[in-house]
């Protein structure tokens, strides 16, 4: 198939391994659905530290098992990238060990307390399950088929992030405080989850050509909006004024002051030059490297593999 | 030899389970598979599979957890009281409720 066949065709799960796809899509889905996965890890690690710091034990439960759900999608979708023939699970690993590796803006910030997670298990994941809802109907069938397990599992994932929010929302004036700084700090970030304004997508117009992408930038941005913002509205929270956001009714469109927002930082986050990003990468890095050994026994399929079978052998 | 039989009613949907088929060889496994899984009912496509190489995990093997077996509440969407829902939340809510209800034997089908 050349691309001009493939743009003719393209539709929801109209494409799979046995298709023979030309190099540019395969290398534009690989991008996506590495990006992707990239981010399931990066996201599952940085909510981690919350399995100890939670407040009860129904808490601790459902955060770790929300951490060891995000690992999961994590390899699924390498397994779907994977499946394209450009680069091999190992390859992607490794690079987002050395820091090549992109993902999503939000994960690159720490989380320094149980406040804070509700931005990221309520409002980034909500804005990504919007994102994902819309990739049900990506062109790649190995991705939505990892998409479709995605979002059985992700209604939990919002929920539970919604009831911790409506807790500490209806708890103390300290509580409160503290929540509306928490989402001070993060309702920026949340803005740029969905990347520049589609004028500046580099991106985005070939993936939604070959139907890899369903809905653009702005579209998904703003059907965010018009879901989370009653939302946050309900708990009580405070829409800072910047960055502005204004809403046509004519067109039931949100349209946001992107002049308000920091690119150049969103920039710097994106190349993975963010220090505290930086440091996040380099921490999974070490790790990677820590248990390098456990991996190579594992892939060993000599007769003295370290699980003291000959399985591979014994045909 | 015994071969496993999987269907694919349409284009772009999941192969699924039909039963199985005995036969000497892949070449006549896949000619009865044929003949007795997709002659009547609607196929796109199968999958035949020889039952030595498919690999299995019971559910009720040792140190097996798999979903169903466990009580987890917590991580179910349905254990969450938040009023109305952003579409996409309600419809993994409704395919989780879904698979509660076969767990718990109330399925009609």
């Amino acid at each position: 198939m050349n691309i001009e066949q493939v743009k003719e065709r393209a539709g929801p799960r109209e494409f799979g391994p046995s298709d023979e796809m030309p190099e540019p899509y395969r290398k534009a889905a690989t991008r996506m659905i590495q990006f992707h996965a990239n981010s399931e890890i990066m996201g599952a690690l940085i909510e981690r530290p919350f399995i100890r710091q939670a407040p009860s034990l129904e808490r601790k439960l459902a955060v770790s098992a929300q951490v060891q759900d995000e690992i999961g999608h994590g390899q699924l979708l390498y397994r779907a990238a994977e499946q394209l023939g450009v680069k091999t699970r190992e390859e992607m690993l490794d690079e987002l060990a050395d820091g090549r590796g992109k993902f999503l803006n939000c994960f690159h910030y720490p989380l320094d307390h149980w406040y804070e997670l509700p931005m990221i298990m309520f409002f980034v994941d909500g804005a990504a399950m919007r994102r994902q809802a819309s990739l049900k109907r990506t062109s790649w069938e190995p991705y939505a088929h990892a998409i479709d397990k995605i979002c059985f599992e992700e209604g939990f994932h919002i929920k539970h992030g919604e009831d911790i929010l409506r807790e500490i929302a209806t708890g103390s004036r300290r509580d409160k405080e503290l929540l509306q700084d928490a989402f001070e700090k993060w309702w920026p970030r949340i803005l740029q989850f969905f990347g520049p304004t589609d004028d500046d997508s580099t991106h985005g117009g070939f993936a939604q050509e070959v139907g890899l992408k369903t809905m653009s930038n702005d579209d998904l941005r703003n059907a965010f909006l018009n879901a989370y913002l009653p939302k946050a509205e309900k708990y009580g929270l405070e829409i800072p004024e910047y960055p502005r956001i204004e809403y046509d009714e004519s067109r039931d469109h949100y349209e946001i002051e992107n002049s308000d927002l920091d690119w150049a930082e969103f920039e710097t986050v994106s190349k993975n030059e963010y220090p505290p990003g930086r440091e996040q990468i380099d921490s999974r890095g070490r790790r990677q490297e820590a248990v390098d050994w456990v991996r190579e026994a594992i892939m060993d399929d000599s007769t003295t593999a370290v699980t003291g079978t000959t399985g591979a052998a014994a045909d | 030899m015994r071969f496993e039989v999987f269907r694919q009613e349409k284009r772009k949907e999941y192969h699924q389970h039909v039963g199985d088929v005995h036969a000497p060889d892949m070449e006549l496994a896949k000619q009865y598979a044929q003949v007795i899984h997709a002659r009547r009912k609607p196929a796109n496509s199968l999958w035949v599979v020889p039952k030595d190489e498919i690999g299995t995990v019971d559910a009720d093997e040792q140190s097996v957890e798999m979903g169903g077996t466990t009580q987890k509440q917590y991580r179910w969407a349905t254990n969450f009281a938040t009023g109305e829902m952003p579409e996409e939340i309600e419809e993994s809510e409704r395919e989780q409720q879904s698979v509660e209800r076969d767990a718990a034997g109330e399925s009609d089908d």
